[in-house]
């Protein structure tokens, strides 16, 4: 009647010594960005290439977003592929390169230095990315199973890989000026890479698993979830094909309809998981989640103006690309990572303090490890300080502009301070 | 979900001892929960085979729902050697939920 698997269908989990140190050094990169955010609002709210806006959007691409999907992964990569993390000392390397690398890039930024500094900065990233790729990639091939989570994220890394890559021919290119344009010219290309090729597709990979998990739903549409990775794959392609190639400035619609219905289709595959949830009640942490894939289509709503108004006008509008890029970073991003902390940290620390006294006695469940009271109010100072910010950069109203960046300082102080309560948790004793 | 057995006291105190064992994002127990398929016994060699199920194979604590599945039942059956065997055929089910569950997850 039942197939017994022996003990097969479950990896042993990776270290969370390997895992905790990419989660604190993204709380405190999210804190350091948003008092700089705080201190030089009016800079950055001028110019997408300012100083201070460089450095504020590399260190949350980079020490926010992309170190904690760093750790995640290194902890969500062998649970989806049924296997085992190749290497912890990859992944401590992985670590130290990117914790090196990204301040020396951020510093070359915020002082307008775009030298060796940011150029050390570039290549230890780069080193990061790559022992990364490679401990992912050997786990892959030495895994039971393949799965289009496993596909989704291994090309996500492919992706990042090429972002950073060209992102340091343009810090090279500033100096050297080989390229046939400005290193300016082609941010929009190198910005692009990294947020549909590394960060969409890898939440859109992980979530897409996470979510009906923990809304504890039975749904899955494997085959969905091919149309969305075309879907977003050939958006990319196309546009940069277009930006290389072609001069005509209307075919940018095509990338622009390709992504749209790649974030539809994933909007559906979320509904459909949430109309079939067995758990009715849905916690604030999948609140703010779900509320995440809503906010994809903001950027979406941002780009359809930027790009008519570029096809009408021939110009671009400063705030709204600025806005375009803050409703990027500071909103679908940082929401789905907000949300998804408090659901996959708690385990990971539940797995570490109770895993050894599980069934022995009595043991709080990973939720009771944080405060959901610090997570409330840190939502709610998100959701006021993100919606305040776009309609005052819209406006050009300031004294509302930076009433809005303290909200959002408030939110990662919340944040960290709720992390770090959750990582020095210590059971209670008998 | 009934479960099936060989030996049907000692599968009552099984059950009893595994209703203590909780499902910590849930909340609720493995037995209303229906990952419990089959208890067997087998007296000569005081053996006691467990085969249980999770709600999904990405379970992040599936390690820490089976050790404290075995530590249970051994506390339960303490002259026995207790194996636990996961399986996810058949895939667990909404279905497998108990009534008591159900009520649990305001279903």
């Amino acid at each position: 009647m039942f197939a017994p698997g022996g003990n097969t269908g479950l990896s042993s989990t990776t270290n969370y010594r390997v895992v905790l140190p990419f989660y604190i050094y993204a709380a405190f990169a999210f804190l350091i960005a948003t008092l700089i955010l705080v201190f030089h609002t009016g800079d950055i709210a001028r110019h997408y290439f300012h100083p201070y806006t460089l450095a504020v959007t590399h260190i949350l691409a980079l020490g926010w977003g992309t170190m904690i999907i760093l750790g995640a992964a290194h902890q969500l990569v062998p649970v989806f592929i049924e296997g085992r993390l190749y290497s912890n000392t990859l992944a401590y390397a992985s670590f130290i390169f990117a914790a090196l690398g990204i301040p020396l890039l951020a510093y070359g930024f915020y002082t307008f230095n775009l030298g060796e500094t940011a150029r050390t900065g570039g290549e230890l990233i780069i080193c990061a990315i790559i022992c990364f790729l490679v401990n992912i990639t050997i786990s892959l091939i030495k895994s039971k199973s393949e799965n289009v989570h496993a596909v989704y994220v291994f090309t996500s890394i492919l992706w990042l890989l090429i972002t950073a890559s060209v992102g340091l021919i343009l810090l090279y290119n500033f100096q050297y000026n080989f390229l046939p344009d400005n290193s300016i010219d082609y941010l929009s290309l190198h910005a692009h890479m990294g947020i549909a090729g590394w960060f969409l597709l890898l939440v859109i990979g992980v979530s897409s698993r996470l979510i009906p998990m923990f809304l504890i739903s039975k749904y899955s549409n494997t085959r969905l979830l091919w149309w969305i990775f075309v879907c977003i794959n050939a958006a990319l392609l196309s546009f940069i094909l277009i930006f290389l190639y072609v001069s005509e400035k209307s075919l940018y619609l095509v990338p622009l309809l390709l992504i749209t219905a790649g974030i539809l289709l994933y909007a559906n595959y979320c509904y459909n998981a949430y109309k079939v949830r067995i758990r009715k009640k849905v916690d604030e942490q999948m609140r703010v989640s779900l509320l995440a894939i809503l906010m994809m289509s903001l950027p979406i709503l941002f780009l359809v103006v930027i790009v008519v108004l570029l096809l009408l006008a021939k110009s671009e509008n400063i705030s709204l690309v600025i806005a375009y890029g803050f409703v990027l970073f500071f909103g679908w991003i940082t929401a789905i990572i907000l949300g998804m902390t408090f659901k996959t940290l708690p385990f990971i620390v539940w797995n570490k303090v109770y895993h050894h006294i599980a069934g022995k006695r009595k043991t709080p469940s990973p939720k009771d490890l944080f405060s959901d009271v610090i997570f409330k109010w840190m939502a709610i100072s998100f959701i006021a300080g993100f919606l305040l910010f776009v309609i005052a950069l819209l406006l050009y109203i300031s004294f509302l502009l930076k009433l809005a960046t303290v909200l959002l300082l408030i939110t990662s102080f919340l944040y960290t301070w709720n992390v770090l309560k959750l990582i020095t948790h210590k059971p209670a004793k008998i | 979900m009934n479960v099936v057995t060989n030996d049907n006291i000692r599968s009552t105190i099984a059950l009893a001892a595994l209703h203590e064992v909780i499902d910590p994002e849930i909340g609720l127990n493995v037995v209303d929960l229906g990952l419990i398929y089959q208890l067997d016994f087998d007296e000569a060699a005081k053996k006691v085979f467990c085969t249980m199920t999770l709600t999904t194979q990405f379970c992040p604590m599936g390690e820490s729902i089976t050790d404290a599945a075995r530590e249970a039942l051994q506390t339960s059956f303490p002259d026995n050697e207790v194996s636990i065997q996961l399986t996810f055929e058949p895939p667990w089910r909404p279905d497998n939920i108990s009534e008591e569950g159900r009520q649990f997850l305001n279903m």
